[in-house]
């Protein structure tokens, strides 16, 4: 029988706070929601798979805690706890690149899925931009190790929220264009693999945030012996 | 500015803050949830439920005189207009939508509602010619901050009580305490006052204190509101410009001798008591 709890992950983390978690989900205000925010978002940094989809597990423990008795404790604290860690991000991804990666991740995850009232939030709108951003810099597309973790997350991020961020502030998509279409051109020494995925999300982005079927067939059928 | 900055300073003291516990006010059993929205008593969480304003109030408190203090905080505390850390933007921008909604609402079923209060209205949320549906309060800004106002009011165990133990059907009007409507015009001064008494009369509904001192009477002497509890709150000609100081109230029934003038003053004055704390 399926547990389903295993969609959110949580298999990384010891069993102690994997029963942390699943009481979390089930009856937030019995748990210290401050603790479980602080250990989501720890574990966001140091996990990469875990980062991809942390935004589910935090989506549904806002949600059970509105329900449960109308409190934000730990979407609050989710939320400061990330902008502390954006504030320090240049020292953060001078430190470790995988973490400064699995952040972007993250808080791109988070802005997938924890809306208000179905709308983004918008004060992780700009922070979201400024991280993709700089992603996008010359400086991150230097050698070959930096180009590989950047883009791929780069292109992750735009395939999952690009549209989203488009629609509530298209003037720094164009802003973050300008850099993916320079890079493209104008980086020395850029691996064949990176020119493929910054030439997929220019075409991705400019048929609308889709593929057309053929592009779709070019990028990523097997290719046929 | 330092925006980012104290942000981050807030931040950074939350994990020393989680740990550490700070003497609860005279008010804090009363309310609901603690400042940093967590909620009180009646659970068995550690570190859950402390206090943070004496962690504002000791790094502001050099800008304020004691005699600024507020029912609900334990001392003075920051009062910027727009939070700078993204949980409080995010429950503001939650906030205003939900004023949006209400808005929304109260338009199309506003005529049909106004017909209903007519009917049933209380003596004490005044009488102004707002009741037709086509005079109600719209400004955006004066509608936010009553509805934060509001919220103060039922982020309180007095008010989570008080629902329980009388359900709107059996209210009575004049005895039960009833929400001042956000969307009827008043001038300031009268819509604070109304709030002010509002939050008083929920005060009947306090859980019991351990120290025996939550005593109604005693809180209505601490704000020095006993003379004026007996004023009509009718002010339908004020202007609602500003908030200046005011001591008219006090001059209008005559006496000019409360125990402790100078905090009515202050409460008078102020302009949102509880804006300040997020």
């Amino acid at each position: 029988m399926e547990n389903p709890t295993d969609d959110y992950k949580i298999q990384s983390f010891d069993l102690d706070t994997q029963m942390l978690l699943k009481t979390a989900l089930k009856d937030p205000s019995s748990v210290n929601l401050v603790k479980v925010s602080n250990v989501i978002v720890d574990q966001s940094l140091k996990d990469q798979v875990f980062s991809k989809e942390a935004g589910r597990i935090c989506y549904t423990i806002v949600q059970a805690e509105a329900k449960q008795n109308n409190g934000s404790v730990f979407r609050r604290n989710m939320l400061n706890r990330l902008q502390q860690e954006f504030k320090n991000r240049e020292e953060m991804r001078g430190r470790s690149l995988q973490e400064w990666v699995c952040y972007v991740t993250f808080i791109c995850n988070v802005f997938d899925y924890l809306k208000v009232n179905n709308m983004p939030m918008v004060a992780l709108v700009h922070p979201v931009y400024d991280c993709l951003i700089r992603l996008a810099k010359p400086d991150a597309l230097m050698n070959e190790e930096e180009v590989r973790k950047n883009v791929d997350c780069l292109v992750l991020q735009l395939h999952r929220i690009g549209e989203q961020l488009e629609k509530v502030n298209s003037p720094r998509m164009d802003e973050l264009f300008f850099l993916l279409r320079d890079g493209f051109l104008l980086q020395e020494g850029l691996s064949s693999m990176a020119r493929l995925l910054l030439l997929e999300i220019l075409e991705f982005r400019a048929g609308g945030w889709l593929l057309s079927g053929t592009a779709h067939k070019y990028y990523y059928s097997e290719i046929a012996d | 500015m330092s925006d980012w900055t104290r942000g981050s300073r807030r931040d950074a003291n939350n994990s020393e803050i989680e740990n550490s516990s700070y003497g609860p006010s005279r008010w804090s059993n009363c309310r609901k949830r603690g400042i940093d929205g967590s909620l009180r008593a009646d659970r068995g969480v550690d570190g859950g439920e402390k206090d943070l304003h004496a962690d504002s109030s000791s790094r502001h408190s050099d800008k304020r005189p004691e005699s600024f203090t507020t029912p609900e905080s334990t001392g003075p505390v920051s009062r910027c207009s727009r939070q700078a850390d993204w949980g409080s933007q995010v429950e503001d921008d939650e906030m205003r939508r939900g004023v949006h909604r209400d808005m929304q609402r109260r338009r199309i079923l506003g005529a049909e509602v106004t017909q209903r209060e007519r009917k049933t209205s209380s003596g004490s949320s005044g009488s102004c010619d707002s009741k037709e549906g086509d005079n109600m309060e719209t400004d955006e800004a004066v509608l936010l901050r009553r509805q934060k106002q509001i919220n103060y009011g039922k982020n309180t165990l007095a008010y989570d009580r008080y629902i329980k133990e009388v359900p709107k059907h059996m209210r009575q009007s004049g005895v039960h305490p009833k929400t001042p409507n956000k969307f009827r015009k008043y001038s300031r001064r009268s819509w604070d006052q109304q709030i002010k008494l509002w939050k008083v009369k929920l005060h009947t509904w306090d859980p019991p204190a351990e120290d025996g001192q939550d005593n109604v009477l005693d809180n209505i002497e601490e704000l020095g509101l006993g003379d004026v509890m007996d004023i009509e709150l009718d002010f339908p000609n004020l202007s609602d410009s500003q908030n200046a100081p005011t001591t008219h109230i006090l001059s209008l029934d005559g006496e000019d001798c409360l125990g402790t003038p100078v905090k009515v003053q202050k409460t008078e004055s102020t302009v949102e008591p509880e804006m300040s704390s997020s």
